[in-house]
């Protein structure tokens, strides 16, 4: 293993000593397991338009084509609704293990993404304001979603998704206190 | 808000009568060539002849309405800018937002002794306001009642207009501007002939090659178009022929023409841009004034550099020369890049070119409380070295795997007698391997970081290098990226994100972090940032 211990990071050569927090894992809070179901209906929803859609196509391309095409059409749309099935069944329980928040110290780490991972980190004290958005599905399951806004280029606004609605709302106001604790808000 | 009496009026003025002329040239620069195009074409499309002088003369209407109904005054710590003869604007812009008030002075401009006068503020989309045109005397008046309300800004700002005044004034255009505050750096014009001989501005010439050829098209008879260019092929084809020369030599002749070209093209423009370049300092505040024909000068508060870049590009390197730019706090950057297309008339640069030697020295200039250049910098994982050569190596085993199997296809199925190229030659693709090797090992041994008290600075490339310097104080947000290939070697890719990206091509990053190495120092930069106050405006 090359994972330097945190003795390690401190030898490392700098002109002024370097001050590196410790490399652990953080331990993430998980969303809303409610959002698994609220991810599956999205899904289920979009890919079901996209699916009917290219289905539509498929048939209309294969009358034109003519009877060669048939197999082709076919193995692409049941390929399509593979991706569609998976993304609608197993996706949402991946993404719900991928992802999470929490809030050390005053900066406030956003973990998501099934296979390209990122991990955000943003000093609290950099919030420029909080939207709390609950969708017509969010309201469903009793759910909301926070958008951090940031004066970033890159990340100019964090989302957290899947997060209960009081949850959300106790959240929100605690981040802003937070933020707000340091005299130092834009 | 309807004031009609601006009551105590700091300053009180108009535009300068020269925004007729302005007025009138720009007009019939604009219906030229339509009307010339009207008038070969004959009666047929008399109406379009109509249409271009009716809007010519309403559009000429509207600009005289507007100068003689535009006003601006400065009371009550705003900037009030009204015009309109029918439906009248006005605009209320607040001082204490004013980011940067800049100065514009073409050629024409200087004859008349006139600027074109841009407010920008911060948040806002372009320019918020723009002046065009005013007296030099007038603008500098302008200027100094903007900034003397503005907290923060040096009282005596302002010190470039003057300058520019008296180039203006002055019989030569070459004169340099001399202004006031503290000179940190001047661009020798040496210096900018190298900028432009190294500059990457290949296809900017080709551009304005091309243009030049569609113009000429436009403006010449096709016939006598056609003649001038068998005439010269003829001169060139004989003068080779009567040096003996080959075809090769034509074709190589002719390279080094275009390239001279291109050469002659970029120095002139890189000389056009930035002559006379100087950046001075006056308190908090930094001036640059550069430029040739058209001179342009501007203010940036040292305090809104959000990332410093030092840029040595390839060629530049091996003369030891780099480029300073600066990403600043404020949509008006981003929006002007857009505009003109990532020319942006120089703005992003701090200095244009300049030794490597002198950029430490030059740096304290922009960051007071910077640290020292670290002596060595911490470097990244060494499997990055496997996690990016490995790809390239892939790549060629393919496709000299794919190669030899398309060679020996067709060696089996082409007749006896013809003579194909050898099998050997499916293994030219694994020359590939050692380069990718060889340039994963240079950009390992560059790529490092070193995080100090208050700045974290990052470096990469090889060949080309770059470096980024940020205030922990500008950070906005620490990203942490980790593909699946990145997941197989345990690396991590770190980012710094931070306000209005635009100029230094996103800002620093540092990619092949051991990940626990990566969690640790976005940890600190994050903690750091939170613990440091960050503030838009100083």
């Amino acid at each position: 293993m090359e994972t330097p211990s945190p003795a390690e990071i401190e030898s490392a050569a700098h002109t002024t000593p370097t001050r590196l927090a410790d490399g652990r894992p953080p331990a993430f809070t998980p969303l809303d397991p409610r959002v698994v179901s609220l991810w599956r209906l999205d899904n289920a929803v979009g890919y079901g338009i996209l699916l009917l859609l290219s289905g539509a196509g498929a048939f209309f391309l294969g009358r034109a084509i003519g009877p060669v095409a048939w197999p082709w059409l076919a193995v692409a749309w049941g390929a399509l609704a593979l991706w569609s099935a998976f993304m609608t069944m197993r996706h949402p329980t991946l993404a719900y293990a991928a992802s999470g928040y929490l809030l050390e110290e005053r900066v406030l780490l956003i973990r998501r993404g099934v296979w390209w991972q990122t991990i955000q980190f943003l000093p609290l004290s950099r919030l420029q304001h909080v939207d709390l958005n609950r969708g017509p599905f969010e309201r469903r399951y009793g759910l909301a979603s926070l958008v951090l806004h940031t004066a970033g280029t890159h990340a100019a606004s964090l989302q957290i998704p899947g997060l209960d609605a009081d949850e959300a709302v106790r959240l929100r106001d605690q981040l802003v206190a937070t933020g707000a604790g340091g005299d130092d808000a834009v | 808000m309807p004031s009609d009496e601006p009551a105590a009026a700091a300053l009180h003025g108009r535009l300068h009568p020269a925004t007729l002329i302005f007025t009138v040239v720009g007009l019939v620069r604009s219906t030229f060539f339509p009307l010339v195009i009207a008038l070969l074409a004959g009666r047929r499309v008399a109406w379009y002849l109509w249409a271009i002088l009716g809007f010519a003369g309403l559009s000429l209407l509207w600009s005289v309405a507007r100068y003689f109904t535009f006003t601006y005054s400065i009371a009550g710590g705003e900037l009030v800018i009204r015009h309109g003869l029918v439906g009248k604007q006005e605009r209320h812009i607040p001082l204490a937002r004013v980011q940067d008030v800049r100065l514009e002075q073409g050629v024409v401009h200087r004859v008349f002794g006139v600027v074109k006068v841009d407010i920008e503020t911060a948040g806002g989309s372009g320019a918020e306001a723009s002046l065009s045109v005013l007296s030099v005397a007038e603008a500098d008046r302008l200027r100094q009642a903007i900034f003397a309300q503005v907290p923060g800004a040096a009282a005596d700002g302002g010190a470039d207009i003057l300058a520019l005044a008296a180039a203006a004034a002055a019989p030569s255009v070459l004169r340099r501007s001399r202004g006031e505050g503290e000179t940190l750096w001047q661009v020798p014009l040496k210096d900018l002939v190298l900028a432009g001989l190294t500059a990457n501005h290949l296809g900017t010439v080709m551009a304005v090659l091309f243009g030049g050829f569609a113009l000429v098209d436009d403006l010449v008879p096709e016939e006598s178009e056609k003649q001038f260019y068998r005439a010269a092929a003829r001169l060139l084809s004989r003068g080779l022929a009567q040096a003996g020369a080959a075809p090769w030599v034509v074709i190589g002749v002719a390279i080094a023409a275009g390239l001279a070209s291109a050469a002659v093209f970029s120095v002139a423009g890189s000389i056009l841009l930035y002559f006379g370049f100087r950046l001075g300092r006056d308190g908090e505040d930094l001036h640059r004034g550069y430029g040739l024909l058209t001179r342009r000068a501007s203010r940036l508060p040292r305090r809104r550099i959000q990332v410093l870049k030092i840029e040595e590009e390839f060629l530049r390197r091996l003369l030891g020369l780099a480029t300073l730019r600066a990403d600043t706090a404020g949509g008006a950057a981003t929006a002007a890049s857009q505009q003109d297309g990532g020319a942006h008339g120089g703005r992003d640069v701090l200095v244009p070119v300049l030794p490597r030697a002198s950029v430490p020295a030059l740096l304290p200039q922009f960051f007071p409380d910077l640290e020292p250049e670290p002596e060595t910098w911490r470097r990244v994982s060494p499997r990055a070295v496997r996690r990016e050569a490995l790809p390239g190596v892939w790549l060629s085993l393919f496709l000299s795997a794919g190669l030899t199997a398309v060679l020996w296809n067709v060696e089996r199925l082409v007749p006896a007698g013809i003579v194909l190229p050898s099998l050997w030659w499916g293994a030219l693709p694994l020359l590939l391997v050692p380069v990718s090797i060889v340039s994963s090992v240079l950009s390992y041994r560059h790529l490092g970081y070193a995080l100090g008290a208050r700045y974290f600075r990052t470096r990469r490339g090889a060949l080309s290098r770059a470096e980024h310097i940020v205030p922990l104080r500008n950070v906005q947000a620490v990203i942490l990226r980790q593909t699946p290939f990145d997941r197989r070697q345990r690396l991590a890719r770190l980012q710094i994100d931070s306000a209005g990206q635009v100029y230094t091509g996103g800002g620093p990053q540092i990619e092949h972090l051991p990940v626990a190495e990566a969690i640790a120092l976005a940890r600190t930069l994050a903690r750091e940032a939170e613990r440091q106050r960050y503030r838009w405006d100083r």
